[in-house]
């Protein structure tokens, strides 16, 4: 590899090689193409932009919808209707056929989104099977069976584009700025909280991400690009048929999105591409092409899960490294932003799973800037009381609040953006995602939204203090679990919060590391963060809070300095299992 | 008099549902992901059902439709190993919807495969029980769906036996509530796994060979049958045997009844909406309670 000289590699690493096989396939076209070969690459520009959109639903969003396709067959609907009974409409049929598969998106998003994967794929796939009927029993509207012939030709502004040459350029252009944008909003925090929020969602709400909110837009996006796709089909084909809305559509596009890959843009067009074009390549098998593409679809998702636009990235990395990043660029937050330490307060707060009460009429008071740590035998309900706290479960009974705000009935990620930052007992972290990257994720929900690097900057800051900033460019999926504990606490900090939980920060971690841990802890909350932490091992708490609290069967039993609770007969007694203070060394 | 013909229509249509259903619900338990390409196990046990009469027939023999079943049954569970070991086997330590794509992968080879080897076009599977309608009192009966519901009633009954009374359907009872956990107490979960696949492709292909008489096989026809299996398992309650029989039966009645009342399209728009509104408003299903997060 050494004999490549290095100019060769920058160039052959850069964008370049891109544009060019872009280019060739271009020139390809002009050259030898006859209007067969080029309204097969038209279409593809379309499949494209469908597979797109649907890398934003399922790759990004991880939602498994079945309704792309009917989406796109609604789409190409609204653009053949618009343009035959509409005469005005010829050149607004694009932006149309987008919102209109928007605007069904969000109805139904809007109801079936909570839905878990298998009921979510079902009820999309309902949504679907009700559109395609529509399209081929309201034949007052759709023609029926027969569809909807002699769709014109597209007009942009009075210039009518015809279809071949014209039509194959706008089609690829829009696929070319659709990728760009989605390319852009990608690279950028958005990526990350996607990313989050579809491995680990209660992580992702812990730090003020909105994973509703975001699943919903991704949802819409990806509707809007199937009914673009699903117009510029109208327009090409020429005639509209019940066909575009059927499965076979979904099918398609979703093996696309597989076999191309499921969150890089170039992936949308390899996958768009194949699609279209196997039936011609793989003429020589007759009528058994699509059992081959069936079969590569599945092999693909079986050998190379992340698609070709992976395999392709990986031979690239692999023939012409990239140089390592030196970017170690350390921001710490600027001095202004550290928020007004405030006072948390749990009053009378229960909570029952069947039978068993969790918690029961828990009351406690964190005073501003206080650390107070919580013990108690496992399930005595600590995991619990900070799940409440941080709104992952609701209170049955009792209320928390924060200052004067009470939390009662918010979702997640809205007390995480009052600034409750917590960790968790199995760290959530997506394990693909760089350590670096996953602090940085939290920088998401602020407002004004940082850029990349800012984040990435000041998320090494954190790393720093906390003592991990040697693993920053690791996986986290890499990291043994004590220290992507630690990872995670770097992320609360990095949410800049006014009352920090953590939910045994400790575990996994050896003695040494986790005194180390506590000293740190305790001069990161010297900022004046409320704390409260969950852990078993008495003296880690002792060095980094001020107070103890300890539960059993979901009632406080003690609650005071940490000799005092140390020494509390029913805490030996619930902790230790003996009483006899005697027996203290 | 015409509601009796109606009802034991239902009941027929039904136990074929039933069949269609338990595989689905079986897999769904064992594996914990659903298996797009059940649907299409059912349009291969119809073609099975076919092509062995036309080839028993090529040779002179003309059987009834009756002992043909067997051997459907086999091959069918043939095909139901082949979708374990493509679609289960290699993605066993992945995320559910892996096998979800990786059987709708499945699903449009097995479907493409019919078109190119079978014929787009419908063709009609033997009779089990042939002969003219049987009149009781006032009734006339058609011998097919007496035929099936006795036959699909057996079948069912013996999986429900399997599943209560022997040592393998505890062990199979414990991997679908827990994979994890019945492989730390020795139980050889991927085998039992594999298993129920088996099992729910012979279920599938003697679905589809039974109804191949009276609603034709065609290649194409797949889908709709995994979907009638997926909403009866998502209606039943996700997971719950009783209640996907139940909502299989439940499902063929409201198709009988509504498209005898409205048309067939109504049947199939209704039965869409009245999906939405109940994993909208139940979506632990109708009857009994949430297995919990399984997806």
């Amino acid at each position: 590899m050494s004999a490549v000289p290095a100019p060769f590699a920058v160039f052959m690493r850069g964008p370049a090689p891109l544009l060019i096989a872009a280019l060739a396939a271009v020139a390809w076209i002009a050259v030898v193409g006859d209007s067969y070969a080029l309204r097969l690459a038209t279409l593809a520009a379309t499949q494209a932009l469908l597979v797109l959109g649907y890398q934003l639903v399922f790759g990004h969003a991880g939602a498994l919808s079945l309704a792309q396709g009917a989406l796109f067959g609604l789409g190409a609907y609204v653009a053949a209707l618009l343009s035959l009974h509409a005469p005005w409409g010829v050149s607004l049929t694009l932006p149309a056929a987008a919102l209109s598969a928007m605007l069904v998106a969000a109805l139904v998003g809007a109801i079936v989104l909570r839905l878990e994967t298998h009921y979510f794929a079902l009820a999309t796939l309902a949504v679907a099977q009700l559109i395609h009927l529509a399209a081929v029993n309201w034949e007052m509207l759709t023609g029926g069976a027969n569809g909807l012939p002699g769709v014109p030709a597209l007009s942009l502004a009075g210039m009518t584009i015809t279809r071949g040459g014209p039509m194959l350029l706008l089609a690829w252009s829009l696929f070319a700025i659709a990728a760009w944008i989605v390319a852009r909003v990608m690279a950028g925090l958005t990526g990350l909280a996607l990313d989050l929020a579809r491995e680990h969602p209660p992580a992702a709400q812990s730090v003020g991400i909105d994973v509703a909110g975001l699943r919903f837009t991704a949802f819409v996006a990806g509707a809007g690009l199937a009914g673009l796709a699903g117009g510029l089909h109208a327009h090409v084909v020429g005639v509209v048929s019940p066909d575009v809305t059927d499965m076979p559509v979904m099918v398609g596009c979703l093996i696309a999105t597989v076999i191309g890959g499921r969150r890089a843009v170039i992936g949308a067009a390899l996958g768009a591409i194949l699609l279209t074009h196997a039936p011609e390549w793989f003429r020589f098998l007759e009528n058994r092409h699509l059992i081959a593409f069936g079969a590569l679809a599945l092999a693909m998702v079986i050998v190379a899960p992340d698609g070709l636009a992976d395999l392709l990235a990986t031979v690239r990395r692999r023939l012409w490294p990239l140089p390592e990043r030196t970017s170690g660029a350390v921001l710490a937050p600027p001095a202004g932003v550290a928020r007004r330490s405030v006072a948390l307060r749990v009053e009378h707060v229960g909570k029952a799973f069947g039978g068993v009460r969790a918690l029961d009429d828990v009351t406690m008071v964190l005073a501003p800037g206080e650390a107070v740590g919580v013990i108690g035998p496992n399930g005595s309900g600590k995991t619990t009381l900070l799940n409440v706290i941080t709104g992952i479960l609701p209170a049955e009974q009792g209320e928390v609040r924060l200052g004067t705000e009470s939390l009662r009935r918010r979702p997640a990620f809205t007390i995480a953006r009052l600034g409750v930052a917590r960790t968790f007992q199995h760290a959530e972290l997506s394990a693909a995602t760089s350590v670096l990257d996953a602090v940085a994720t939290a920088a998401f929900a602020r407002s004004p939204r940082p850029p990349r690097d800012v984040a990435g900057a000041e998320a090494r800051h954190w790393l720093l203090r906390v003592g991990v900033a040697d693993s920053a460019a690791l996986r986290c999926g890499a990291l043994p679990a004590g220290r992507r504990r630690l990872v995670e606490v770097a992320r609360a900090f990095m949410a800049r919060p006014r009352i920090l939980v953590l939910d045994e920060p400790g575990a996994g971690l050896s003695r040494a590391e986790r005194i180390e841990l506590a000293r740190r802890l305790r001069i990161l909350r010297g900022s004046g963060t409320t704390v409260l932490v969950v852990d078993h091992d008495i003296d880690f708490l002792a060095a980094c809070v001020d107070r103890l609290i300890c539960l059993e069967r979901g009632r406080i039993i003690a609650d005071g300095p940490i000799e005092t609770v140390r020494r509390d007969p029913h805490v030996r007694q619930a902790y230790f299992g003996r009483d006899d203070a005697a027996a203290e060394p | 008099m015409l509601t009796v013909q109606l009802l034991v229509n239902a009941l027929a249509l039904g136990a074929a549902y039933a069949l269609v259903a338990l595989g689905f619900v079986l897999v769904l338990n064992a594996a914990g992901a659903v298996n797009f390409a059940h649907g299409d196990m059912v349009m291969l046990g119809g073609v099975a059902g076919v092509t062995l009469a036309a080839m028993l027939a090529g040779a002179g023999l003309r059987l009834p439709g009756i002992v043909l079943l067997p051997l459907v049954v086999l091959i069918s569970g043939l095909v139901g190993l082949g979708v374990a070991a493509l679609g289960f086997w290699p993605l066993r330590d992945r995320p559910p919807a892996a096998m979800f794509v990786a059987t709708i992968a499945l699903a449009a080879v097995f479907e493409q495969s019919a078109t190119a080897f079978f014929g787009p076009e419908p063709r009609t599977a033997p009779a089990v029980w042939d002969g003219a309608p049987i009149a009781i009192g006032g009734i006339t009966l058609g011998r097919q769906p007496l035929a099936l519901i006795v036959v699909a009633g057996v079948a069912i009954a013996g999986v429900y036996a399997l599943l209560e009374k022997t040592q393998i359907g505890r062990r199979f009872r414990a991997v679908a509530q827990d994979r994890d956990m019945a492989r730390a107490l020795g139980v050889r979960a991927v085998h039992l796994v594999v298993g129920a696949f088996v099992l729910a492709g012979g279920l599938a292909g003697l679905a589809g060979a039974l109804l191949g008489h009276q609603f034709f096989v065609n290649a194409g026809q797949g889908p709709a049958y995994m979907l009638k299996a997926y909403i009866a398992a998502a209606v039943g309650g996700w997971g719950s045997v009783p209640g996907a029989l139940l909502g299989a039966l439940l499902i063929a009645l409201f198709e009988t009844l509504v498209s005898a009342a409205l048309s067939a399209v109504w049947a199939q728009a209704l039965l869409y909406f009245a999906l939405l509104a109940i994993l909208l408003w139940r979506p632990q299903g109708l009857f009994g309670e949430a297995i919990g997060r399984r997806a």
